[in-house]
């Protein structure tokens, strides 16, 4: 059931079928037409889910990438490595040190989460907070607040299915407000943010 | 009143976090009984446990990560939630540090720590959020309420008090007493030494992997 929703105004432009795991390629192939196409910035548009559904049954339209709990994640320990030691990658090598370079590779990045007191589980929290590398170490003023710079030049669209048997408005209106914080962390938009009682109702639309 | 302390950083030694805890302590250790503790990883220890579950207050210190809560310390939270808390009347307090200079930015990051205090059935009693930490450990402390952890100290001292008086406070956001072209100018400095330091070269700061 969605309780609560943001109108899209970022609408991928390519319909691509390629799909990828986050270790193995699982299917691969073109959309119905057999083409690959690019957005208006000439990137192939790439969708990359963050997501802590291991048995991950929602259907994906389009190009993505995945990553899903597939081993043990280490938790991001504050050691700045992934800008001072090998800039863009993050230091802890775990199969999840990669996220900020997937990162430069998508168009919309899509959480796919229970929802933890407004925020996101653990799981798709530490991949987040694993993936700083994403971003510059030097600061900018935007919304005449301090952020990261940017590293790269894609803009990205930011969309949230949380799920949740008892999430609160309050934690709703939280989650929401991260969002946007976000977006602003990342210098992209918010396409969508919603919330259902039980992650198997998502298996029923399409991402 | 026992006053537990936790320290929410991944880090084991010379955290914003643990700077700030001790400043705390410095208010409230003469005249009310504290216990120090961390909640360094996923893993909430045996002694961990005990310490939390000995203490009337909470007083959490952490670091904003991306807007919000760790993941570790997430999940921490998440393992204490599930925990039969219904006889205590915990009153949890949150101070959360942020490498940007606004203290406001650290505001859902203790909006979390509320919300996780509704769950658990405990009483939200304020917080602090506090910018430019990112070189807080590093700081000199000036006697007299002067220097660039000045407000800091100030925010920290009225937070001593409502915790000992048991009062609710709203949250405080404060940042170092630096202007904050300097406090950028500064960090962005330490970026170049430290990746020189580690072999690399400035320009390697903006890498583009692919």
């Amino acid at each position: 059931m969605i309780h609560g929703f943001i109108p899209a105004s970022n609408e991928p432009s390519a319909v691509l079928a390629r799909v990828y795991d986050s270790d193995e390629r699982t299917q691969a192939g073109a959309g119905d037409d057999g083409v690959y196409r690019e957005n208006e910035e000439g990137r192939t548009a790439m969708k990359l889910i963050i997501t802590d559904i291991e048995d991950f049954r929602i259907p994906v339209e389009g190009t993505y990438e995945i990553i899903k709990p597939q081993g043990e994640i280490h938790p991001c320990i504050g050691c700045f490595g992934c800008w001072v030691k090998t800039p863009g990658k993050c230091v802890i090598r775990d199969g999840y040190e990669n996220t900020g370079i997937q990162m430069s590779r998508c168009t919309e990045l899509i959480f796919v989460s229970r929802c933890c007191y407004g925020s996101f589980s653990p799981f798709v929290k530490t991949v987040q907070d694993r993936a700083i590398s994403y971003l510059h170490p030097d600061f900018v003023l935007r919304k005449g607040e301090m952020h990261h710079k940017r590293r790269y030049q894609n803009r990205i669209a930011l969309s949230a299915y949380f799920y949740g048997e008892d999430i609160t408005d309050t934690e709703k209106e939280t989650a929401q407000k991260l969002m946007e914080a976000n977006a602003d962390n990342y210098d992209g938009t918010v396409k969508q943010i919603s919330f259902y009682t039980d992650a198997r109702e998502l298996e029923d639309m399409t991402l | 009143m026992k006053i537990a302390l936790i320290n929410g950083s991944p880090k084991m030694q010379r955290s914003a976090s643990a700077t700030l805890l001790e400043e705390l302590q410095l208010s409230i250790s003469e005249t009310a009984e504290v216990t120090e503790t961390a909640l360094h990883t996923s893993d909430i220890s045996e002694d961990v446990w005990e310490k939390l579950k000995s203490a009337d207050v909470w007083v959490f210190s952490y670091p904003l990560y991306v807007d919000g809560i760790p993941g570790h310390l997430l999940s921490c939270l998440m393992q204490l939630e599930k925990e039969k808390w219904q006889e205590k009347e915990i009153r949890v307090y949150g101070i959360v540090n942020c490498g940007f200079y606004e203290g406001i930015q650290a505001e859902f990051a203790l909006t979390l720590l509320k919300n996780w205090c509704e769950k658990c059935g405990f009483l939200y009693a304020g917080g602090i959020g506090v910018g430019g930490g990112g070189g807080l450990a590093q700081m000199p402390k000036v006697q007299g309420g002067h220097g660039p952890r000045a407000p800091i100290e100030k925010a920290l001292q009225a937070m001593a008090v409502s915790i000992l008086q048991q009062k609710t406070q709203e949250n405080r956001y404060v940042s170092v007493a630096f202007p904050r072209f300097l406090y950028r100018m500064a960090a962005q400095t330490g970026w170049r030494r430290w990746i020189k330091a580690n072999g690399g070269k400035a320009k390697d700061l903006g890498k583009k992997p692919e």
